[in-house]
């Protein structure tokens, strides 16, 4: 009964919007959604089981994300096909224990990134420079009523996207990714899930947690280096920039599995992301490669003494064009 | 030697394949064997961990094995079999992923990786730029890039399956 009401209230929202009228092709309604999704995916409670999909690769995972009274953010992500995996985010740190390997994978991220003003989308002038929103249908999935939010690239810099957001709580159920032919290069979507529920640490916590200390698996740390009070320089520029993507944080970090510092750079236009890791040349002395995960493009290159790696949710042409862009400062240049 | 291949080839069920790693422990030739695969799967991924002599050496073992760039088309059943590598893991594995992906002919982009190595020339020289399914090695950069992507304040934790996707071969 409740859930009847909210949803009553999500359409008698959607039926306001839509009567001012001066939003053209729903622009503005296009992006509160986006928002709507955003600040649902931080607050609501849920858990389901979610398809994701790429080329002929299906995977299933349960879902589980919990806010406690504190605001303090827990979410627990298990594979259910394949060797054994599961994600645990608690506010600032990612775990990911994989016991295939008897290994655990730990991110920890500065404080300040978690509420990064970029990372939510907060202008509709920085993403409409990029994309064309349009609100569509609402549709019917996992037994929710959502509504299609579409973001169609404005260049071939980028993919497309396309969101259905669940209308009383603005969860996104499904995200497809679109190549330039419009074909979906991944996918997710929820098959079965439950709004609301109360907060359990039991339910967010790792099956691993106790057997991965008890059989002293491999730790693997990763993280950003302490920040300094201004962002860091990494003495790396970009030679051309491509329209639309904006640095969005520039870092020394560790990365599990390698020594030494590398270099962090995350551009974004307000929806993809890509980033730009330096490291100093490995003795195995790689050469260029370009793979792929899911929409996840990623090109290494050997730049002098270094080894460029370059990923983010764009087409590989723009993972190489940034990749290669990728120069060492002059001593002599001035600041940008 | 049939048996190492199609343990590589993910042709074996699970317990055929403990049964085959079973073996490559005990077995030092096998174990030799299962080295070069790699090698030169590594080789056709461009990696440079080679001794110099190693494309001479190549060339001559690869005419004593035919069968390796060679290998016949799994059956579907075979290409369900899930690896799983993680960059740093030197576990099996890793290993067997590294030789799947690089050996086992599942698409046009392996196949014309495979192809140019079978003439003994320079194994360096000969792979067009195609793009092929993260074999695990990314994991790492994956995680360390996810936390500031957009999509990952739209979707939650969702996309984080990327960083820890096992491979399977495409095309199954």
């Amino acid at each position: 009964m409740r859930i009847g009401i909210v949803v009553l209230l999500g359409l008698a929202g959607a039926a306001h919007g839509a009567a001012h009228g001066a939003d053209i092709g729903g622009q503005g309604e296009a992006f509160t959604w986006l928002k709507k999704m955003a600040s649902a995916s931080r607050q609501q409670n849920y858990s389901g089981t979610i398809v994701y999909q790429h080329g002929n690769h299906v995977e299933t995972s349960r879902v589980v994300h919990f806010v406690n009274a504190a605001g303090g953010e827990f979410e627990k992500l298990e594979a259910l096909d394949g060797p054994p995996r599961e994600v645990i985010r608690s506010n600032d740190q990612v775990i990911c224990y994989l016991p295939s390997v008897k290994t655990v994978l730990i991110e920890e991220r500065a404080r300040n990134i978690r509420n990064f003003p970029a990372l939510v989308p907060e202008s509709i002038n920085g993403i409409n420079e990029s994309y064309q929103l349009r609100k569509e249908d609402v549709d019917r999935v996992a037994g929710y009523d959502c509504q299609w939010i579409a973001l169609a690239p404005r260049d071939n810099l980028r993919y497309g996207r396309r969101f259905c957001a669940e209308l009383a709580s603005g969860l996104p159920l499904r995200a497809h990714t679109m190549n330039e032919k419009g074909e979906a290069v991944e996918s997710f979507a929820f098959t079965q899930l439950a709004l609301g529920g109360a907060f359990s640490r039991e339910r967010v916590k790792s099956k691993y947690a106790d057997k991965s200390r008890s059989q002293n698996w491999r730790i693997d740390r990763s993280g950003l280096n302490p920040a300094p009070s201004t962002p860091a320089d990494t003495g790396w520029v970009l030679t051309s920039q491509l329209p639309g993507f904006k640095k969005l944080m520039e870092a020394k970090r560790s990365l599990g599995g390698r020594s030494g510092t590398i270099s962090q750079i995350v551009l974004s236009d307000g929806l993809a992301a890509v980033s730009i890791f330096i490291e100093p040349m490995p003795r195995a002395h790689p050469a260029q490669l370009l793979s792929h995960q899911g929409a996840v493009n990623i090109y290494k290159r050997p730049y002098g003494n270094h080894i460029v790696t370059v990923l983010g949710e764009a087409p590989a042409a723009t993972i190489m064009q940034i990749a290669n862009s990728v120069e060492l400062r002059p001593v002599t240049a001035t600041l940008q | 030697m049939d048996d190492i291949s199609a343990l590589m080839d993910g042709e074996l069920d699970s317990h055929q394949a403990q049964r085959g790693m079973a073996r490559l422990k005990d077995d030092s030739e096998l174990r030799e064997r299962w080295d070069l695969f790699h090698l030169i799967g590594d080789a056709m991924r461009h990696e440079q961990l080679l001794s110099r002599g190693f494309n001479d050496g190549l060339a001559k073992r690869l005419q004593e094995e035919p069968t390796v760039l060679a290998p016949r088309r799994s059956t579907t059943k075979a290409r369900r079999v899930t690896t799983y590598a993680l960059s740093a893991a030197a576990s099996l594995s890793a290993a067997a992923l590294v030789a799947w992906v690089a050996v086992t002919p599942n698409g046009p982009a392996s196949l014309q990786a495979v192809a140019p190595a079978s003439n003994a020339g320079p194994v360096q020289a000969t792979a067009a730029l195609a793009s092929i399914p993260s074999d695990g090695r990314m994991n790492e950069y994956l995680l360390a890039h996810q936390g500031f992507s957009p999509s990952t304040a739209l979707q939650g934790l969702a996309p984080y399956i990327r960083s820890v996707s096992a491979t399977r071969p495409e095309g199954r």
